[in-house]
């Protein structure tokens, strides 16, 4: 293959180029500079960002939702790679675990509401049952105000995936051998599976579980169907601002685009820095 | 019997949304509290094979997307991760490649929708197909990067030593030897366009309309029917790549 020379420079201007250059056209826009109705240098949009709350509600709520979906999964994933070896090693669980990893997010969000919607499925068969007398007697599962069927969502794609990355990480380290050892040298099985393996998994799927909670974090297609229009998570609230028809409100939502890509460019840097620190000790 | 009760219980998990969506997509005047559809019509199906069917359209326009990301963004990775390999500090370039994983895509499309719309794009396959491939090229690229090792470049060199000219090396010697990684990239980055739905949303302003972007309007129009039918038809490629593949979906860069 010959060495092409132009590459490089091509794919850091599509790759690394165009996104920074948004987040500079943001940046502008935010101040009035550029923009449909731009009309020169202005504050007073950084301003009002102090009297608005909308985008802090929205931080706060994608990074509640975050955290549950991503702790949740991860609980069940090593909930389920400490607990049931032998069933993962045999038999149709390891298929089986592969089947989410199909099902795009929108249509996991679409399946959840048809299923725990208050007409949903789940409301019919109580109803049928006897459980529930009418539609409002069926609890808020999913547009509800704690973000349960955004979390649900999330957890049923994820789950899944970190469970089958944390399988091939307890063989590749193999995790058993050294269960065997720390039995020999008196050490209880929980005691192994607290102090020995679930640190280990841990630590070698931290990259990936970050990769997961800043994808949470970000996440539109779920919190879309199955969110209320208040909370809204940070994708779906900078969104809904842009594709607004008052063209004097696109400098408040570029401002919104470019803290949220900046804070998060931020955050990512910040937690690999925490993660090499870990692994480094 | 406590393996048997978890696998029941994933088994009734994971189907679930196969039978429920397969009801929807079937069923007919399924109101509310009815547990199961009073009756059954394949029309909505039945719809599908017509010339001026939304569906059809929308599935045509999600398989050229995706597949137009996978191999360019395939071809492309392959040749960026043999120059990324052989540039001064490899390191550094691999760390920016992981520039727009940080953005989510519907952020990213904000970002970089004022210059789809100067480039003339917005609202187009082109459009949706540029945006798409800021996600995916650095993805393939990442995946790649784990071919170009020492052993690789010293195949080609003996390749060339023994006679084979650039292409012939490509051809008869590097392309065999990544030929897995390659179909995984290409697996990859098919899915990625195939589930793609805010960036395309964002950037096709309602023009591209690609299947995900259907079921998304199925929903807002409150026509279960035919978001179901669109539901299963997203899911009908992964799946069969699943059943063909099941280990090129979960390799991660």
């Amino acid at each position: 293959m010959k060495p092409l020379k132009p590459i490089l420079p091509l794919y850091a201007l599509l790759v690394i180029g165009l996104p920074l250059a948004g987040l500079g056209y943001a940046l502008l826009g935010s101040v009035g500079v550029v923009g449909p109705l731009a009309e020169g240098f202005t504050g007073r949009y950084w301003q009002a960002l102090a009297h608005d709350t909308g985008l802090l509600y929205a931080a706060a709520y994608s990074l509640w939702i975050a955290v549950a979906s991503v702790g949740v999964s991860v609980g069940l994933a090593l909930l389920l790679v400490l607990r049931a070896q032998p069933t993962l090693r045999r038999g149709p669980l390891p298929g089986l675990l592969y089947v989410p990893l199909v099902m795009p997010a929108l249509v996991m969000a679409f399946y959840l509401f048809q299923l725990l919607s208050r007409a949903g499925w789940l409301s019919r068969l109580s109803s049928q049952l006897g459980l529930t007398g009418s539609i409002e007697a069926f609890p808020e599962l999913v547009q509800d105000a704690t973000g349960l069927g955004i979390i649900g969502a999330h957890v049923l794609l994820t789950f899944p995936f970190l469970t089958l990355l944390f399988q091939a990480i307890y063989q590749e380290s193999r995790l058993a051998e050294l269960g065997q050892l720390t039995s020999t040298l008196g050490a209880s099985a929980g005691q192994f599976r607290r102090r020995v393996a679930a640190p280990v998994l841990l630590r070698r799927a931290a990259p990936t579980v970050l990769l997961s909670f800043i994808a949470t974090l970000g996440a539109y297609d779920i919190p879309l169907l199955l969110g209320r229009p208040y909370p809204q998570m940070l994708s779906v609230f900078i969104a809904t601002k842009l594709q607004r028809f008052d063209l004097r409100e696109l400098p408040a939502a570029y401002l919104a685009g470019f803290l949220v890509a900046a804070g998060l460019l931020g955050l990512i840097l910040v937690l690999l820095r925490v993660l090499k620190l870990k692994v480094k000790n | 019997m406590r393996s048997r009760l978890l696998i029941f219980f994933l088994l009734i998990l994971f189907a679930l949304p196969f039978g429920l969506l397969g009801l929807l997509a079937v069923g007919e005047g399924w109101r509310f509290p009815d547990a199961l559809p009073p009756a059954y019509s394949l029309e909505p199906l039945r719809g599908l094979v017509a010339a001026d069917n939304d569906l059809l359209t929308g599935l045509g326009q999600s398989l050229l997307l995706a597949g137009a990301v996978a191999v360019l963004a395939t071809a492309g990775g392959f040749v960026v991760a043999r120059a990324v390999a052989r540039s001064r500090r490899p390191g550094r370039w691999t760390a920016l490649s992981y520039l727009p994983y940080a953005l989510p895509p519907v952020l990213l499309a904000v970002l970089i929708q004022p210059f789809i719309i100067r480039m003339h794009l917005s609202g187009s396959v082109g459009g949706v197909l540029l945006g798409l491939l800021v996600v995916a090229l650095p993805f393939a690229t990442l995946l790649l990067s784990s071919f170009w090792t020492q052993r690789a470049t010293e195949y080609e060199q003996l390749a060339r030593t023994l006679g084979c000219t650039p292409r012939q090396a490509l051809r008869r010697v590097l392309l065999p030897l990544a030929a897995p990684l390659l179909r995984t990239t290409l697996v990859q980055t098919f899915l990625l366009g195939w589930f793609d739905f805010g960036l395309t949303n964002v950037l096709s302003v309602g023009k591209v309309r690609t299947l995900t972007v259907q079921v998304f309007t199925y929903v807002g129009e409150a026509n279960g029917p035919l978001a179901a039918v669109a539901s299963l038809l997203l899911l009908l490629p992964p799946a069969l790549l699943l059943l063909a593949n099941k280990s090129a979906l979960l390799r991660k860069p």
